[in-house]
């Protein structure tokens, strides 16, 4: 019981903070504005005197507190024969402590607000009308005890939720699995389609043309997105070899992008150079002078332990950002202001610029990349790389030339960065230092982390949801960063393999050649 | 004892150019010292006592972070990347004490200007307080979990941390730069003047603070590490931290303690920042922090007096580097890490040489 | 009988300590030769500078009379020497089989150009690999658990997949480090066998690091004893029993336990 009290009291606090948060840095008015689009009731008449911003900034003040309740009284099993009254205990008394502090701060906020204080000098997002649309109408005092009300009563209601939904005190995602287990899955038909490769071919094959198909009917700005997508999975998927198989980071990936994107740029550009090279000459030359580059880097670099490792790459991935903006090479490389007018590719004639040849241009590289790693995965190379990350001590005693395979993951990893930053530059018809910063190394290492170190359907994932995701979601462009951040940390805490995890490829026993009895003739011995 | 015979040492490629390297670079050096000091003089002395004062101020900033770096590094072996964001924290903490007290009326003027003294060490404590505070709750949420894990994983989630820290400070705070308001004696650019060459040399009244405040801290923590029983407790738990458990170290305990002083000293170094170079934000922390990475690692990480010198040496490369290479001061990062990058290829163990005990085979 | 392997003088040194203190050995083609010693005596540095993870000091090391001093580990196992871990040390997160296929890598030869393009030669050798992968896994006794994960493999298993990835590289020598610890006298009567059987059947020399005496005892036809880092002593099992110098060195250290029943068989 007294650890029970204690639970919901620290979950209170923790989600006290996280409302007081979101309110400082102006996510509740967002919310709301996200609300009035999807309940569609912007110009609804008022209830109970609340007009639909303050309706919505109420409604998703309450969902935290639901979810602040429920997961208060989540912890605690059935006490004495009682879940209910137990669950309802525990979700209100976090809904009190997060209504508590959360109207200790509504109601300071708006005291200062009324005497014409202007928080907003120190605090960006408490502008005087934010902070009357969460003073709700009520004079200031009010509407703190107001939260603190109606919070405890969002938090009891979400306690109460726990045990309601859960059918008898099991959570429901539990229940539906186990409900999956036994009534569907012993099916004959759902077993015999689970078994038969055709059909996850076909599964594969809509998925497959259902993408192809999309650039037709996507238009521009989608178009664009799409690409954007594509060119992070290239990267991603270079820097999987790198992080994923040879667990070597590197936070200077930017680099060979860079290195891409300035040769193609510098090469095919009327300024600075004038050289005006074709696209397709360009391509190779971007590869092989990122691979090159990654060589020589990685020659001195990859002798040394992991973290260091880290830390000069993304030395390196800082120098040369700083060298391309620098005004001393401005002769060579455009300087801070970039390269204009960087070639797209023509083909037999017919410029495909920009648009939907280039996404699909996009598609062919990702699909020769997936190709290419694959079969590496899958060799004596991608087994040595592996064998790397998990022990390169032991890896050493096996036969492996550590320093050869990891240059080559290296300068292999640089190769795919340096062919996407060549697209890259070919496609936004510009390059600049800007386009090279820090974050573009650390959204890369996140696309490959979230998604699934070592998983080629991961990193494609992990593209979708990072890059694409926040597309989709414009309304909280400003928000995405900093869920960005605080995505890599949960992630690391509730699931450090990734979203699809790499698998294991069977190779003992030939596939669907009875693996039941060889299973059990290895238990007979 | 049987004749030893020597056995033919085989000189591998990577020696050589090793050696190469490092002659050519020194050999390059010295070319320029000579051509900028004797060949062809770019400044005069003056100009030389001026880049070395800034340095140094610079260099004592630098020494403060590196030590919360070498600290974590030395317990946890992980990289604290959300260090830098640490001390943004705490620079934000003094810059809201100084502008609260420059609006409290006082003495005819205000609290900040009446009492300086008061002031100033109000600042530090808020500054030092909250981001200590941070430290403690950044392991206690984002690293205390990962304990045991692979090692990217932690280092992935203080990546995260960081990301999140400085957005969310963006949010909070807004983007613009912010003023410190320091106290009127305090002023920016106010200092002591030394003429050097017939010419006015300035020592600034922040640096002077900046830099006497930084060595008595790195003292008092030199002393906290070497004669408190926490230190022994903290270097006990670095050795190796299931026999420190088996002594009856609670080494959660002291790995807290650890980020508490680390934070501490981030916080001291973002309030000397706030006071001596002026301008906050929320990214304030990022390129300082990176930089007392780069120090820590030059003074070999995992060695206190390493972090400090390695801040110093660091800070007046920064200053003096540009001026002897004959490069523009854009650049003068890349020389920061240019010397990080040669620095591990040439002497990994850092200029102190703590050897870092290779991986048992 | 041709030497296998020959230390002749070896040396190394870590700041002030000698580990390895002027060590001569000589290893007779397909024997069993064991090296013991008190904890901390330097057999496993010794083991370090054979396999080339630490560079001697001073001193040779031959391997059918070729020099092999200061080669990288890499070059070592491609000679020919293969290793276990004291403490296993599997590809934890990599299957069984992947491990052994590991094992294969210094005698395989697809480099990374071929194994994009998937010629035949790769096709035809990574088959070969596989099947030889089965083979061994079935030679240990692992048959069928080949695409479990190596760390949810039990103990003894785990010992047994440890020395298969060992074999992979076709050694001519094979250097175990304590293949006994943590098992049951049952299990360490059928990991004894099994060494006997790698050198009778695959005619594998054996270097062998134990500190169960009765393994040693056992199965070796010479062995050496170490103490702070020097050869206090060589020769049969029944010669090393009866040397003052070994027991002295033993009880000096605080008698290991496998040492005792000796001691009392010569009060």
């Amino acid at each position: 019981m007294k650890n029970m009290i204690r639970n919901s009291l620290r979950t209170g606090i923790v989600f006290g903070i996280i409302t007081v948060f979101l309110f400082l840095v102006g996510f509740t008015g967002t919310a709301a504005n996200i609300l009035a689009d999807l309940l569609n009731n912007e110009s609804a008449p008022p209830l109970f005197g609340w007009a639909p911003p303050m309706l919505n900034t109420v409604i998703f003040v309450g969902l935290i507190g639901l979810w602040a309740g429920a997961s208060g009284a989540s912890r605690e099993k059935d006490v004495a024969g009682d879940p209910y009254g137990a669950a309802v205990l525990g979700g209100g008394i976090a809904g009190f402590v997060q209504g508590l502090l959360t109207g200790l701060v509504m109601a300071l906020v708006g005291t200062l607000n009324e005497r014409g204080v202007m928080m907003s000098k120190y605090l960006a997002e408490l502008l005087p009308a934010a902070v009357k649309q969460a003073m709700l109408g009520f004079p200031p005092p009010g509407a703190g005890a107001f939260y603190l009300l109606f919070l405890t009563a969002a938090g009891a209601l979400g306690g109460l939720a726990t045990r309601g939904l859960g059918r008898g005190g099991r959570r429901p995602r539990e229940a539906i699995r186990t409900w999956a287990r036994e009534k569907v899955e012993v099916l004959p038909w759902v077993q015999s389609l689970r078994r038969s490769p055709a059909v996850k071919y076909a599964v594969y094959g809509i998925l497959l043309l259902g993408i192809l198909l999309l650039p037709l009917f996507a238009g521009q700005y989608w178009n664009y997105t799409i690409g954007t997508v594509g060119i992070y999975v290239l990267l991603g998927l270079g820097l999987n070899i790198v992080v994923g198989l040879a667990g070597l980071l590197d936070l200077g990936y930017v680099a060979f992008f860079a290195i891409g994107a300035y040769a193609m740029a510098l090469l095919t550009a009327p300024t600075p150079h004038n050289l005006m090279w074709n696209f397709w000459l360009v391509i190779p030359i971007g590869i092989l002078l990122a691979a090159v580059t990654g060589i020589l880097l990685g020659a001195p670099v990859l002798r040394m332990r992991g973290d260091y490792l880290a830390i000069v790459t993304l030395g390196f991935g800082e120098i040369i950002r700083i060298l391309s903006k620098s005004d001393d090479l401005s002769d060579f490389t455009g300087g801070p202001r970039g390269v204009p007018a960087v070639a797209g590719p023509d083909f037999f004639g017919l410029n495909v610029n920009s648009g939907i040849a280039f996404v699909y241009l996009i598609f062919l590289s990702v699909l020769l990349v997936i190709f290419v790693t694959n079969r590496l995965q899958n060799s004596r190379v991608g087994r040595a790389w592996e064998a790397m990350r998990e022990d390169e001590t032991v890896s050493r005693a096996m036969g492996i030339n550590t320093l050869t395979q990891k240059l080559l993951a290296f300068a292999i990893g640089a190769a795919f960065a340096g062919l996407g930053g060549a697209l890259f530059a070919s496609r936004n018809q510009f390059t600049g230092p800007e386009d090279f910063n820090l974050m573009v190394s650390i959204n890369v290492v996140a696309v490959v982390i979230v998604g699934g170190m070592g998983s080629i359907p991961g990193v494609i994932a992990g593209a979708l949801v990072l890059k694409g995701l926040p597309e989709m979601l414009r309304q909280l462009e400003d928000y995405r960063v900093m869920v960005f951040g605080a995505l890599l940390v949960v992630m690391m805490l509730w699931r450090p393999a990734g979203l699809i995890p790499s698998s294991r490829r069977k190779m003992e026993i030939d596939k669907d050649a009875g693996l039941a009895e060889t299973a059990e003739e290895g238990r007979g011995k | 004892m049987p004749i030893q015979k020597e056995p033919a040492r085989r000189v591998k490629p990577y020696q050589i150019i090793q050696a190469v390297t490092g002659i050519g670079c020194a050999g390059y050096l010295l070319y320029r010292l000579y051509t900028v000091l004797i060949g062809s003089p770019t400044y005069g002395t003056e100009t030389w006592a001026r880049f070395m004062i800034a340095g140094l101020i610079l260099g004592s900033v630098y020494a403060l972070i590196a030590i919360g770096y070498t600290l974590v590094y030395g317990i946890l072996r992980m990289i604290n990347f959300a260090h830098g964001d640490i001390m943004m924290i705490g620079a934000f903490g003094g810059y809201f004490t100084l502008e609260a007290a420059k609006s409290i009326p006082a003495g005819g003027s205000n609290f900040s200007d009446a009492y300086p003294f008061a002031a100033v060490l109000a600042a530090f404590l808020a500054g030092v307080a909250i981001a200590a505070l941070s430290g403690y709750f950044l392991e206690k949420i984002a690293y205390r979990p990962l304990r045991g894990a692979p090692r990217l994983v932690p280092l992935i989630s203080a990546i995260g941390a960081s990301i999140f820290l400085e957005n969310a400070a963006q949010l909070l705070f807004g983007a613009q730069r912010r003023d410190y308001a320091n106290p009127a004696v305090l002023t920016r650019g106010e200092g002591w003047t030394l003429v050097i060459n017939g010419a006015k040399v300035i020592l600034p009244y922040t640096g002077a603070l900046t830099v006497i405040l930084s060595l008595l801290l790195m003292v008092a923590l030199y002393m906290l590490v070497m004669r408190t029983r926490l230190g022994r407790a903290m270097r006990a738990v670095s050795e190796n931290k299931q026999v420190a458990a088996l002594m009856g170290i609670d080494v959660d305990g002291v790995i807290s303690q650890t980020f508490i002083i680390s934070g501490a000293l981030a916080g001291a170094a973002g309030v000397m920042w706030g006071l001596h170079l002026g301008l906050v934000y929320h990214f304030v922390g990022f390129i300082p922090g990176i930089k007392a990475f780069t120090a820590a690692v030059l003074g070999g990480i995992g060695s206190v007096p390493g972090a400090m010198l390695g801040g110093l040496f660091l800070g007046l490369v920064e200053s003096l580097g540009p001026a002897v290479l004959g490069i523009s001061f854009q650049l003068k990062d890349v020389i920061a890490f240019g010397i990080l990058v040669l620095v591990l290829i040439f002497r990994p163990t850092g200029i102190v040489g703590e050897a870092l005990t290779e991986e048992k085979v | 009988m041709t030497v296998a392997l020959e230390t002749r003088g070896l040396v190394k040194t870590f700041g002030g300590l000698t580990a390895v203190n002027v060590v001569d050995l000589a290893i007779r083609e397909h024997s069993i030769f064991s090296v013991i010693g008190p904890n901390g005596s330097g057999k496993t540095t010794f083991y370090n500078c054979i396999t080339g993870f630490y560079e001697p000091d001073s001193g040779e090391i031959l391997f059918f009379e070729k020099p092999m001093t200061g080669l990288p580990p890499d070059q070592v196992t491609a000679l020919g020497i293969s290793r276990t871990y004291q403490n296993i040390r599997l590809f934890a997160n990599m299957s069984a089989i992947e491990n052994i296929l590991v094992g294969e890598h210094s005698r395989m030869r697809a480099n990374w150009f071929e194994a994009i393009l998937l010629t035949p030669r790769v096709v035809r050798e990574e088959k070969a690999a596989v099947e030889k992968a089965r083979q061994l896994l079935n030679f240990v006794g692992l048959a069928g658990l080949g695409d479990q994960q190596a760390r949810n493999l039990p103990y003894g298993a785990q010992r047994r997949l440890e020395i298969a990835r060992a074999l992979a590289s076709q050694p001519t020598m094979l250097l175990l480090d304590e293949p006994t610890a943590g098992m049951n006298p049952n299990e360490t009567h059928e990991m004894t066998l099994f060494i006997r059987r790698l050198r009778d059947e695959l005619g594998i020399t054996i270097l062998l690091i134990e500190h169960d005496m009765r393994v040693v005892m056992g199965i070796s036809e010479r062995i050496a004893v170490l103490d702070y880092g020097a050869k206090i002593a060589e020769g049969t099992p029944a010669e090393i029993q009866g040397n003052p110098r070994v027991i002295e060195a033993y009880l000096g250290s605080g008698a290991a336990s496998g040492i005792k029943p000796v001691v009392r068989q010569l009060e």
